[in-house]
């Protein structure tokens, strides 16, 4: 209680890139405002400058550590290394944008604003403990998403995914502030860290309290059973922001269950390894086998996005410092692959008469071969062949089942991956091993070709020399685990 | 040759292949293919003169490169004899297996492609076996499957597309079972030694109790019973092979079925001696019934490359039995058989690959009486057909003998019964050598028919020369892997006495 009467001065220069970022989307709603149509160069610039800016500052000051606000805001290397992902992939998503919404005759200025609102929304997620605080990051990052998914105003499927998306949204938000509410009332504190490991009176305050604000979280990241929401939503979204949501959102997302795991390693180890094991193999089975069974790409890849989100959840599950580095590994490989393997599907929705249908990517090695490539490499990566991000994904989240000895859930990964075989490669021999039925007409920009190279030649070359990503996550994961 | 990168060359030689065959004219590309592969194998039989293979046993041409300090993790490259054996037939074959594409008919489209894939296989293949950390085996395990799944989707028979998806999943799923071993591995040398390593003379001093040790070989062996292929797991193997262009048979049978009994003696054998030694009377009787099922199953094909496929899931039977009985001959007999095997399966796929290129058929009936026209083939067929068979001044002579030896050591009826194994593995050479030769069809088909020339008999001499020289010269090979031998077994009897 001491703490809270004596006078702190905010350290301004530990969220100095999220100032930036939020400047930036003020500076873009200005525009908008006063522009009554905002020039899109313009704010494309506008963005790419403003998130430049805060890349570099995380950059300049990576070691950069400590608390702020009274211990509301904290940084340490693992936000600061969401965060510089974060704001690559919002870069990389405005290389996309301008043709894609012009292409579906829905560009619109708002979209650059609410995009850097669901950025600073994003980043304030993945550094906090504080309950308030992550709620209303959590609110900027959803209600960013909800606009985003009804931004093609003249699609019907757009507006039935956001209305789905808001209304189980909300009611994760919803079950995430009643958890809240309960850790408040056993505890007396909205500090995760102090709510975890106070020791007071009516325990099942505590537990009630967290399963629900888990189950907000849970329902965010389509964990089954509170997935249903996931593939409308991912369909009926304009194409660049599922990519969006499956890359920057599952960063967002699970950054502050992934927060939790050292506390919870301490004290409720036992339990949080049976329940989120049951829930990651339920996730990974759902997820694969009804990829499967998909004729649409595009759905295709988003019920790969909840099996993905399994895999994550098999390393939460182990609540040890091995299992966390294989989910922080894990996390980033696959905001790189979702990110990129949706893209390719933005890209190909510009072609006259593209509907994501599994048969229309027959021979697409012949009409855009470097196209093909590229989505195959991504394909490979999300299945895991070594030597792509997927698989040393995939290799750390076994090695550390080995280390808790979770051999079911171990056998339940690879009896999904199994699974998952079936649908990549489908995709991948109708790409390389069939002739052509119909001829790919393909605009693409020198930006986007570039990008969705470049994407594709991270997955291997992060895969093939790990150290890269390594020496980033190992020390993050490791801090976590110290107090 | 001295501080010569050898491996680090021979892997990185193919690669650039790949590079100058992507920016070279799609006519060019075989030559690039052909000059690159027998430049690779030129530096392999070179480097013979600097391998000590006096110290066999030890570790040689040894290169070392860093991935993760913080798990262990390098990329650990060297040659012990049997791996050096192994990397000297991987570099033979691949040489073989481009040198026939260049005349085979099938492989006319997509051929920038083709080379590539075969080229980047070659370096995966030496990885495979130069690998002396076992993550690092594992990556380059699975990346050989996808060079083969193309090149049995695009440029295979009919059923291709199938086989290529059987294929892959099958391997894929199965080496999901080694990762989850391999790392496991590392935990448990965490476990008693505080810090996590891949690397294969760290994992052996690794101590399990029995289950676990069980446990541990049963994940490695599901994944190289796959692989190698052990009968009932064998399925996907003649779909594979029966579908896969010529070349990509012959690379498939000869070295990535080795693939499988490598990593079986080396790792299986080598990691978990308690559980070997323990299982051992399972494994031997395995082997054998592989031996006499697939022959069985060989004898009733109709397709010939699926009836040499099947052949070879009998000759892996020989390799798994042999390994399995742990005492010196069955161990000489085991990697005899595996070089020989690779010899021999070579030259049977391409032997069904010309004649298709003739008759285009790979009916057993129709290829009566086919070689009635080409005397220089029919001499090669033969010499390969015996070598297989177990005639003796064959190569697969000293991997049955020895293997009978080798049963004898422990009891009569044991030894029995690989007798009975050889002799169903002879009964099917016979009906190939007799269907071949001695029966008949109208001749007028068959007088047209040219006999081997140019590339395609270089490629068949290239198998059938070492093939008579394991026959008659077979202490040449023996000198590559016998201390590599001694030491294991001296090895096996430390630990499990001493265990």
């Amino acid at each position: 209680m001491e703490q809270l009467i004596s006078i702190e001065l905010p350290r301004l220069s530990l969220v100095l890139p999220e100032l930036v970022v939020l400047l930036t989307g003020f500076v873009l709603f200005s525009l908008d405002l006063i522009y009554k149509r905002i020039n899109h160069a313009l704010a494309i610039s506008v963005s790419l400058v403003g998130y430049l800016l805060a890349l570099l500052l995380l950059v300049f000051n990576w070691g950069m550590e400590g608390e702020t606000f009274y211990g509301l805001y904290k940084r340490d290397s693992f936000s600061s290394l969401m965060q510089a992902f974060m704001l690559l992939l919002t870069m990389s998503l405005l290389g996309f944008n301008y043709l894609y919404y012009k292409s579906k005759k829905s560009l619109y200025g708002e979209f650059y604003y609410i995009l850097s609102f669901a950025l600073i929304g994003g980043m304030f997620l993945v550094s906090s403990y504080n309950l308030i605080v992550l709620y209303v990051a959590l609110e900027a990052v959803s209600i960013a998403f909800y606009i985003l998914t009804a931004l093609l105003r003249s699609d019907f499927n757009s507006k039935e995914g956001a209305f789905k998306y808001l209304i189980l949204g909300g009611l994760s938000i919803a079950l995430a502030s009643y958890g809240a509410g309960f850790m408040y009332l056993y505890s007396g504190s909205l500090d995760l860290r102090y709510i975890l490991t106070h020791v007071g009176e009516n325990q099942y305050f505590l537990v009630l309290g967290l399963v629900l604000f888990l189950i907000g979280f849970a329902i965010k990241i389509g964990a089954v059973p509170f997935h249903f929401w996931l593939p409308d939503a991912y369909q009926g979204a304009p194409t660049p922001i599922t990519a969006y949501m499956a890359s920057f959102g599952k960063l967002a997302f699970f950054a502050p269950v992934v927060r939790l795991m050292p506390l919870v390693q301490e004290h409720f180890a036992y339990a949080w390894i049976t329940t989120v094991a049951i829930i990651s193999a339920l996730t990974m089975l759902y997820g694969n086998l009804t990829a499967l069974v998909q004729k649409d790409v595009k759905r295709l890849l988003a019920y790969s996005s909840i099996a993905h989100s399994g895999y994550i959840l098999a390393g939460i599950s182990v609540a040890e410092v091995i299992g966390l580095k294989a989910v922080i590994y894990f996390l980033l490989a696959y905001s790189l692959m979702g990110f990129g393997s949706f893209m390719v599907l933005a890209l190909l929705e510009r072609v006259p008469g593209w509907e994501n249908k599994l048969e229309q990517f027959s021979g697409m090695r012949f009409s855009a071969p470097w196209l093909a490539f590229s989505f195959m490499v991504m394909l490979l990566a999300l299945l895991g062949i070594p030597p792509t991000v997927g698989f040393v994904g995939k290799a750390l989240v076994f090695m550390s089942l080995s280390f808790e000895r979770l051999w079911w859930l171990a056998l339940v990964m690879i009896i999904a991956t199994g699974i998952s075989t079936g649908y990549y490669l489908r995709i991948t021999v109708l790409m390389f091993m069939k002739e052509q039925t119909n001829s790919l007409n393909l605009s693409v920009s020198q930006v986007e070709k570039f990008l969705i190279l470049l994407f594709s030649l991270a997955l291997v070359l992060l895969g093939a020399v790990p150290i890269i990503l390594w020496s980033f996550v190992s020390p993050s994961a490791e801090n976590l685990f110290m107090r | 040759m001295e501080g010569f990168p050898l491996i680090s060359v021979s892997m990185i030689l193919p690669l650039l292949g790949v590079f100058v065959i992507l920016l070279a004219k799609e006519e060019l590309s075989k030559w690039i293919a052909v000059f690159f592969s027998g430049l690779v194998f030129g530096i392999s039989l070179v480097s013979l003169f600097s391998f000590d293979f006096s110290r066999a046993d030890r570790v040689q041409f040894e290169e070392k490169y860093a991935l993760i300090p913080e798990l262990n993790l390098s990329l650990h490259l060297g040659f012990d004899g049997l791996s050096y054996l192994m990397y000297i037939l991987t570099t033979l074959v691949s040489l073989v297996a481009i040198l026939w594409s260049t005349r085979d008919h099938q492989i006319s489209h997509r051929l920038k492609e083709y080379y590539a894939w075969f080229l980047l296989t070659e370096t995966f293949l030496v990885g495979v076996f130069a690998s002396l950390d076992l993550m690092v085996f594992y990556v380059f395990y699975e990346l050989t499957l996808v060079p083969m799944f193309f090149v049995i989707g695009i440029w295979g028979y009919k059923l291709r597309l199938y086989s290529a998806y059987k294929f892959f999943i099958y391997i894929f799923v199965s080496s999901l079972f080694l990762l989850l071993g391999i790392v496991s591995l590392a935990v448990q040398h965490y476990r008693q030694f505080g810090k996590f390593s891949f690397n294969y003379f760290d994992l052996i001093n690794n101590q399990y109790d029995f289950t676990f040790e069980l446990f541990m070989f049963l994940l490695f062996l599901i994944a190289f019973a796959v692989k190698t292929p052990i009968v009932p797991f064998h399925t996907w193997l003649p779909d594979a092979h029966g579908e896969a262009p010529t070349a990509g048979s012959v690379v498939l049978a000869a070295v990535l079925l080795k693939m499988g009994t490598y990593a079986l003696l080396r790792f299986n054998i080598g990691l978990f001696p308690i559980a070997s030694v323990y299982l051992m009377p399972i494994m031997v009787l395995w082997g054998i019934l592989t031996i006499v099922f697939a022959s069985w199953f060989t004898i009733s094909q109709s397709n010939v490359k699926r009836f040499v496929a099947y052949s070879s899931v009998s000759h892996m039977g020989f390799v798994v039995g042999g390994m399995f009985l742990l005492n010196a001959e069955g161990l000489r007999a085991s990697i005899t058989e595996m070089f020989a095997h690779g010899l021999t399966s070579s030259a049977l796929f391409m032997m069904a690959g010309f004649i298709y290129n003739r008759l285009h058929s790979f009916n057993m009936q129709a290829l009566r009486g086919s070689i009635k026209f080409m005397p220089l083939f029919a001499v090669l067929v033969a010499i390969t057909g015996f070598s297989s068979m177990g005639l003796p001044g064959g190569s697969s002579f000293w991997g049955k003998f020895l293997t009978i030896v080798g049963a004898r050591e422990y009891t009569l009826l044991l030894a029995f019964l690989v007798v009975v194994g050889a002799f169903f593995s002879a009964v099917y050479v016979l009906y190939l050598l007799k269907t071949l030769y001695l029966d008949t069809k109208e001749e007028s088909r068959l007088v047209h028919f040219t006999d081997l020339r140019g590339f395609k008999l270089s490629a068949f001499l290239l198998v059938v020369i070492p093939m008579l020289m394991v026959g008659f010269l077979p202490f040449l090979f023996f000198a590559f892997y016998d201390p590599y031998i001694d030491s294991l077994l001296e090895y096996l009897v430390l630990r499990v006495m001493g265990g």
